[in-house]
């Protein structure tokens, strides 16, 4: 490596308005547990802490990605920031592990992208996250005869109750998403957006049951009690709900041209 | 029966869910494309290290 | 899934065969599923669909077997298809 290497990078937590002081994000633990620090520039302001290069370089950082252990760490200290600052102001958090080499970088984004900035935080100003996840109930489905059909050879027998419980389960799944479909429409009215995620791997989430509705929404802060009612008040047979929030607005806090 | 969660039971997976696919997309000063992660490779590789592991021993 | 793996020998077995059971018992689905598709089809004999269906039994009766010896409950081995499920289900209401 030649001369003039950082050996720290900034890493990027969220942007939110140019107001934010350092003292407002004193003691806020980060990765690493170093400082929490702002950059404003523009209208805008950046939440940052200072990282070791050697760790969040180009090809430790693929490496890294890959380490669960690692990855869970800086997941929550990065949630921990934006979360705690979404708590009372406007906040567009940042994907993970972006990182800049210097300060003056970070200006320079925040100066060029300010207005794209601005109109993500107005987006987002007052508003928080709420995520709705429905499974599939399994626990009926046993289908009217688990017995061996009187008459069919044991061989055919073992078909036809696999057949019967297959059907029974296609029909239940059906249910399922249709009852999750109609869910959506009422949520999504009463909310200010919405948006679909697809359903989360069983491998990774470790439900047992499988998800057929994985959504955020958006409603204002501290107005969610007729959206909790509605999920509350559910009374479909197939499906199982989960409500988690608020959320800081992660799926809504979008830059204009970004994928 | 629905159940909102406290924030210190925070799922992993619902977070990296946000954490690496939602955000705000900026071009940092270290590109790596997290479009690449895949979070099941990474659980499947980490159960595979693991079972590696103990049967060299 | 995301726990670590014991080290503790007894669990060593136990957590190797939920690996390997894991993706027999994928496998097995995935041959009923075909099974019945292929029956249903109604072009066999019925000594075949006879056939087909206790080695079915057998193969499920042996997995129970193989569980039990790991110690291992049917939800220890989540089957998820994942993108395969994908690919085998059917919009009007086949099996998933």
């Amino acid at each position: 490596m030649g001369p003039g290497v950082t050996d720290t990078l900034l890493y990027v937590y969220a942007v939110t308005d140019a107001d934010l002081v350092d003292a407002e994000v004193d003691g806020l633990s980060a990765v690493d547990d170093a400082p929490v620090h702002v950059i404003a520039e523009a209208a805008v302001a950046a939440v940052v802490s200072a990282v070791d290069a050697q760790r969040f370089d180009a090809l430790a950082l693929k490496r890294s990605l890959e380490d669960l252990q690692w990855l869970e760490g800086v997941a929550r200290a990065h949630d921990a920031v934006v979360s705690r600052l979404a708590s009372h102001r406007p906040v567009a958090p940042v994907r993970l592990a972006t990182v800049f080499t210097s300060t003056e970088n970070v200006r320079t984004l925040l100066r060029t992208r300010a207005r794209d900035f601005t109109a993500a935080l107005d987006r987002v100003r007052g508003r928080c996250e709420w995520a709705v996840k429905g499974f599939v109930i399994t626990g009926h489905t046993a289908p009217a005869t688990s017995a061996p059909a009187p008459g069919l050879s044991p061989g055919r027998s073992y078909l036809e109750r696999r057949r019967a419980e297959r059907d029974h389960r296609a029909q239940n799944q059906h249910e399922a998403l249709t009852e999750a479909a109609a869910l959506h429409d009422q949520l999504a009215q009463l909310a200010i957006a919405s948006r679909q995620y697809p359903p989360q791997d069983r491998t990774l989430s470790g439900h047992r049951d499988e998800m057929v509705l994985n959504v955020a929404y958006l409603l204002p802060n501290g107005e969610e009690s007729e959206f909790r009612q509605v999920v509350d008040a559910y009374q479909g047979r197939h499906l199982r709900l989960q409500l988690a929030g608020p959320w800081a607005p992660y799926s809504f806090a979008i830059l204009e041209g970004d994928q | 029966m629905t159940l909102a969660t406290p924030r210190d039971e925070l799922a992993l997976v619902d977070l990296l869910d946000r954490l690496l696919t939602g955000g705000v997309v900026l071009t940092g000063d270290v590109t790596i494309s997290l479009a690449g992660v895949d979070l099941v490779n990474i659980s499947l590789r980490a159960l595979i290290s693991s079972v590696s592991i103990l049967v060299e021993q | 899934m995301f726990g670590r793996i014991d080290s503790d020998p007894e669990s060593v077995g136990k957590d190797l065969g939920r690996v390997v059971l894991t993706l027999v018992e994928l496998l097995r689905q995935l041959m009923e599923r075909q099974a019945l598709r292929r029956v249903e089809v109604g072009d066999l004999p019925e000594e075949t669909v006879e056939n087909l269906g206790m080695g079915l039994m057998r193969l499920e009766e042996a997995m129970a077997d193989l569980r039990e010896y790991f110690g291992l409950r049917p939800e220890d081995l989540n089957i998820d298809l994942g993108p395969l499920g994908t690919l085998l289900s059917h919009p009007d209401g086949e099996m998933r």
